[in-house]
């Protein structure tokens, strides 16, 4: 009577049961962001094309502003958002994939290899279409809103340092920044490096990201 | 504009804290004869590891993502694993595909089937777990589509509050009648009633925007009306639905902003006042905010990329070993020149290397050194097996020629004949 592979059948069972669970909720969380996403792209184009033609037709200089301004807003805040999505997406398939690392090295299974194929393959991991919506975004951002493009690298640098050094910055903005500093923590060499493990991260104006601050999301009382 | 970090920030405290209590209200498994099976099941394992391995969840660097869901999922507090890992077991032996009793014998005979003496069910449990791998996406969406709908945590915070509220009984509606939980395992399985998981893709979204337009706008237009003009196969009324809400409520929300416009102005003014100085001006603000999005853009791509490559590498190499292990087990006890066959002639292919895997190799050593590593560095992907290091480095370059068992053999009796 073999007790032993039964136990350890059921457990590594039970375990990938879990981590079954855990991707649905990614899938189910990341498909409806997109679904949102793919409706916000198409308003969002709209809106622009209204303005524009209200524009052309109408003439009025300061309502035009006023809306395109709105629609900057907006348009800045979508591609946040996106972009944050795309970091839910890595993040997770980071973390399972360190799961998957730590169940192969603790129980000797071989879980890890075929499982991580299987997870490549999920919706949440396919990231094609927040990945060409963010492109465009990014494109009607530079063309069209911020048109004039004067000031060189360095100044912007200087006024972002001189501003941004002594409130706490929150919202998209905020998450943004703790996700680009996350990486790099992520990244930082380990103790368990292989050929598995991704190269530490050495990121441009990574000075002027550091020099946020930033305050928990989570209200301490 | 959704203005979603805030409500995470409020919506996060109050979901964990109903979580505790909503999980074990079987809203997830509506029988109730599994919920008096609940106090069996629940202390009567506790496997060493994988009470480790939740602990070592938690050590996980902080995961502070935007979207708090991540984090709540991965890192779970120790009293919301129990409670939802046991109604989850209960869920899994309920699935159990040799496992098809009718629910009631399954309540009593719970705690029986882990310590279960069939014999056969013993062997068969590495391949159900393998199974279990493979049933990754059609079943679980569907069931976890119940749980997720009416589990508060990984509800998408909305807008407007009404959806939520919506969503759970709308589906609440549709369980009742049957009672039970669908799943393949029981007798009476049924397609489930609530939606499955479908992705929407613009081309999808264009055509129900016409069908919308077609039936007089969003407010006039009936979930019925648009699923026939759009005549799409596969999908449900459930689908429309749904995504007409979504709709409805991303164009609610810009129009009641343009009547107060000017109060919408001033709270992004104070807002981007209260992130950035003032005396920078919003233009800048938001140039700068731009600026930190793309570079996170740019590296999660990179990083994908990365990421990508590796896992295939690591495919690659895996493959490698079970065909060497073969080609051991068949020519029985000749292993070191059968070794020497498979590996060696590998570096030194002649097989003109095909313009994939040039590129590839130098694209990786492009994605290096944008992430700050010269080329000489390539090799910390590769360094540990020594092996390994020359093997995946040739790999990548005859990736492309050596794809196939057929390719590999081909390419075997080529290297002979030379």
């Amino acid at each position: 009577m073999a007790a032993e592979p039964t136990k350890y059948g059921k457990a590594k069972a039970e375990f990938v049961y879990m981590l079954n669970n855990e991707i649905n909720k990614f899938n189910v969380f990341f498909m409806e962001q997109e679904e949102d996403f793919i409706i916000c792209h198409k308003e969002l184009q709209q809106r622009i094309k209204t303005v524009m033609d209200k524009w052309s037709s109408n003439g009025s200089r300061t309502e035009y502003t006023d809306e395109m301004a709105e629609i900057r807003n907006d348009i800045v805040d979508f591609h946040g958002e996106m972009v944050l999505l795309e970091n839910y997406s890595n993040i997770n398939f980071t973390g399972l994939a360190k799961i998957l690392k730590k169940y192969d090295k603790r129980t000797g299974g071989l879980l890890r290899l075929p499982f991580i194929q299987k997870v490549l393959k999920q919706p949440f991991f396919t990231i094609d279409l927040v990945s060409k919506l963010v492109k465009e975004c990014g494109n009607i951002i530079d063309e069209v809103l911020f048109p004039i493009e004067e000031d060189k690298e360095e100044t912007k640098e200087q006024k972002g340092a001189i501003m941004v050094a002594t409130e706490p910055v929150k919202g998209i903005f905020r998450n943004t920044v703790v996700a680009l500093l996350t990486m790099e923590e992520i990244r930082r060499v380990s103790s368990t490096k292989d050929h598995f493990s991704l190269p530490p991260l050495n990121l441009p104006h990574s000075h002027l990201i550091h020099s946020f601050q930033l305050n928990s999301p989570i209200p301490i009382l | 504009m959704e203005n979603s970090a805030s409500l995470q920030e409020s919506s996060l405290a109050p979901s964990n804290g109903t979580l505790g209590n909503s999980s074990l209200s079987p809203s997830i498994v509506t029988d109730h004869m599994c919920a008096s099976a609940l106090p069996h099941v629940q202390h009567s394992h506790n496997p060493a590891f994988i009470s480790q391995s939740s602990r070592d969840l938690a050590s996980l660097p902080p995961l502070d993502a935007s979207f708090s869901q991540s984090t709540a999922s991965l890192i779970h507090t120790q009293g919301n694993k129990d409670v939802s890992w046991s109604l989850d077991r209960l869920q899994m032996f309920l699935d159990l595909p040799e496992n098809t009793p009718a629910p009631n014998q399954l309540v009593e005979s719970s705690t029986g089937v882990l310590a279960s003496e069939d014999h056969n069910k013993k062997t068969n449990w590495q391949e159900w777990a393998d199974d279990l791998i493979n049933v990754v996406d059609p079943d679980w969406s569907k069931i976890l589509d119940n749980t997720n709908v009416l589990n508060p945590r990984v509800e998408v915070p909305k807008p407007s509050g009404d959806i939520s509220k919506q969503q759970p009984q709308f589906h609440q509606n549709q369980l009742v009648p049957h009672g039970e939980f669908s799943s393949h395992a029981y007798p009476s399985s049924t397609a489930p009633p609530t939606k499955p998981r479908m992705r929407w893709t613009p081309e999808l979204h264009e055509a129900f925007l016409e069908a919308v337009n077609q039936l007089g706008g969003s407010e006039r237009a009936t979930p019925k009306g648009i699923l026939k003009l759009m005549n799409v196969e596969g999908l449900t009324i459930y689908h429309v639905k749904s995504h007409l809400q979504k709709y409805r409520t991303a164009r609610y929300m810009p129009e009641t902003s343009e009547g107060t416009s000017e109060k919408r102005i001033t709270s992004i003014e104070e807002m981007k006042s209260i992130d950035l100085k003032t005396s920078i001006g919003i233009t800048e603000a938001l140039r700068l905010q731009v600026e930190v999005q793309k570079q996170l853009h740019e590296q999660l791509e990179i990083q994908r990329n990365l990421q990508l490559r590796i896992e295939e590498q690591g495919r690659y190499l895996q493959m490698m070993f079970e065909k060497q292990k073969k080609v051991e087990d068949e020519k029985g006890g000749v292993p070191s020149s059968a070794s020497d066959d498979l590996l060696a002639p590998l570096p030194g292919s002649k097989h003109p290397p095909c313009n994939n895997g040039k590129s590839d190799s130098e694209a990786l050593e492009q994605d290096h050194s944008r992430t700050g590593i010269g080329p000489g560095n390539a090799g910390t992907n590769e360094d540990k097996s020594s092996s390994g290091v020359s093997t995946k480095q040739k790999m990548l370059e005859t990736e492309s020629t050596v794809h196939d068992e057929s390719g590999f053999s081909v390419s075997k009796r080529a290297r002979t004949e030379k």
